[in-house]
């Protein structure tokens, strides 16, 4: 009689608890729906132009522009496309320099000076992912002028972010149990960096620079709407002469190009880890 | 047997003691191969892009005497006036917008895209994972560029630019998400009798949606990201802020917008990490 007492009032109890939480829940998409048609109203209604916009059939016309491929164009396109990756490596190659100090600052169980060296590391970082690719151009053609340089430049420091996050935490999720056994054959410090910290941490390492890399490409073929070269660049002159269709063709080159990027890194990927 | 191997090992020249390598003899050639090759290719394509190499390494000091002198100290007084206030409120307004279309249209991209789940995997899977490809390979700028250029100037072209981001974005990991489901209760509903659309609501949605949630808030903190710049190119927001003032070359301004740009993106990821750690909990 107890039992059943005490059953029924945990019955009672987990029915509230889930009244209570569809309550909640029920608040939470309230929110999301009031703040979704505010912000339909502020930015798509009362922003747009519509009577520039005209009716739909005029859109439908613009777009269609677009329509269609300039086949003229595509010999111009293979000196573009490989600036595009070659940008796209250095790039990823020079943040991997960057990051050194950055992982070895940035994970908890190496960093030398925790209070001032860590939170040193968490600003670089977060400094290069919050910052965007087009900002970094800018202030490194600023910086170093135009050419392929700047956008080098900006792809390594947007790098950094990414790699040494994901590199820190391969760090501190480190197995000590190799490391203990290189030190107890009598192994060097180096012979411990080498033989027991790296072949753990490579192969994520690897994997994340790799997938940085295929970001890279995306990020590379834009850098020259800022005047760092390569696919964007000839994007943005077919636009300004209004050639559509050329526009479409180099859209159609990147995403080749990003195509491209992949197959290579699944068969690196699968070569190396 | 064992009398000959004690004969060989008597009549055998003891081998000189090696020396231990992690990599044997063919392993240690590709090695090497394909690091040169690496080189080869590095050190091509620095001749092929022209890279003035002294330009590089003087680099150091021209950047510090560009921010010391130039961009420093930020016009903090530019950032905290309401013109610049309200733009940062449309840019989050647009990030919201663009999230949430996004993911709307990557719900069923995610379902048809993920290889358990998908209704025809001959055709309409591959056709999916396609749209995710192409709509996640092109870069937000260009897609803002894109509808600029058919819409105008607005922040409508700035939300749909920021929805074809998020769709590929979401899609993806979406799908990811639905291929890595218990089986289990799909069987089940399945079993009944039940349609694909009552299999997707009653068997897979109930699974994912802690996952899907936690996903939807990131992706937000991803577009607000994107949307920083997407007015650089007239789609709205502050990056037309960020854009006129480049122009103009009103340096400390940039530099006020920048550090505006780092705190909001700061605030961005703290919120979204306290929201997914409080999804993550009341699973």
């Amino acid at each position: 009689m107890a039992s059943a007492s005490t059953t029924a009032r945990n019955v009672d109890r987990i029915l509230a608890a889930r009244t209570k939480a569809k309550f909640g829940r029920s608040i939470i998409y309230a929110a999301v729906i009031a703040m979704a048609v505010f912000s339909i109203k502020t930015t798509i209604i009362d922003d747009t132009d519509w009577a520039r916009l005209g009716s739909v059939a005029n859109v439908l016309a613009s777009a269609a522009e677009f329509l269609g491929v300039d086949w003229g164009l595509l010999p111009n396109l293979l000196e573009p496309a490989i600036e595009t990756i070659m940008v796209a490596t250095l790039g990823t190659l020079l943040g991997v320099v960057v990051c050194v100090p950055a992982i070895w600052f940035g994970a908890l169980n190496i960093t030398p000076f925790t209070p001032v060296t860590y939170p040193l590391a968490r600003l670089m970082m977060t400094l290069s992912r919050s910052i965007h690719e087009i900002v970094w151009g800018l202030f490194f053609v600023a910086a170093v002028g135009l050419g392929a340089l700047a956008g080098v430049l900006a792809l390594a420091i947007r790098s950094v972010g990414f790699i040494a996050k994901m590199s820190a935490e391969a760090i501190e999720d480190l197995d000590p149990n190799p490391v203990e056994a290189i030190r107890a054959v009598g192994g060097s410090d180096f012979q411990v960096f080498i033989y027991a910290i790296l072949p753990q941490v490579l192969p994520v390492i690897v994997g994340v620079v790799i997938f940085e890399w295929e970001i890279n490409i995306r990020r590379s073929s834009i850098l020259g709407l800022v005047g760092a070269g390569g696919l964007g660049l000839v994007f943005f002159r077919q636009l300004n002469t209004f050639n559509f269709p050329g526009v479409t063709t180099v859209i159609l080159a990147i995403l080749a190009l990003i195509l491209f990027g992949e197959i290579v890194s699944y068969y690196v990927r699968k070569a190396i880890i | 047997m064992v009398s000959r191997t004690t004969a060989q090992a008597r009549t055998e020249p003891k081998p000189a003691p090696r020396e231990w390598r992690r990599f044997k003899f063919p392993e240690s050639l590709y090695k090497w191969a394909g690091l040169m090759a690496a080189l080869l290719f590095l050190s091509y394509s620095i001749v092929y892009l022209n890279i003035p190499l002294e330009r590089f390494f003087n680099m150091f000091g021209r950047v510090g005497t560009l921010i010391t002198d130039r961009y420093y100290p930020p016009e903090m007084e530019y950032v905290t006036e309401p013109d610049y206030l309200s733009s940062v409120f449309d840019t989050i307004q647009m990030a919201y917008l663009g999230a949430l279309f996004g993911m709307a249209a990557a719900i069923p991209l995610g379902w048809f895209g993920s290889y358990n789940m998908t209704p025809s995997r001959r055709f309409v899977y591959p056709f999916a994972r396609f749209v995710a490809m192409c709509t996640r390979a092109v870069h937000e700028t260009i897609w803002a560029i894109l509808f600029v250029t058919i819409l105008g100037f607005g922040m409508m072209a700035g939300v749909l630019a920021l929805t074809m981001f998020c769709i590929g974005f979401a899609g993806k990991l979406f799908a990811e998400e639905i291929e890595a489901i218990d089986m289990g209760p799909v069987e089940a509903i399945r079993s009944t009798g039940a349609s694909e659309l009552a299999v997707m609501v009653y068997g897979v949605f109930p699974q994912v949606r802690v996952a899907f949630t936690g996903i939807g808030i990131y992706t937000w903190d991803v577009a607000f990201r994107a949307a920083t710049v997407v007015g650089f190119f007239g789609a709205g927001g502050m990056g037309w802020y960020l854009k006129r003032n480049v122009l103009q070359i009103e340096t400390t301004r940039v530099s006020a917008i920048l550090v505006s740009i780092i705190l909001l993106v700061l605030v961005s990821e703290a919120v979204s990490a306290w929201a997914r750690a409080r999804v993550a909990k009341a699973k």
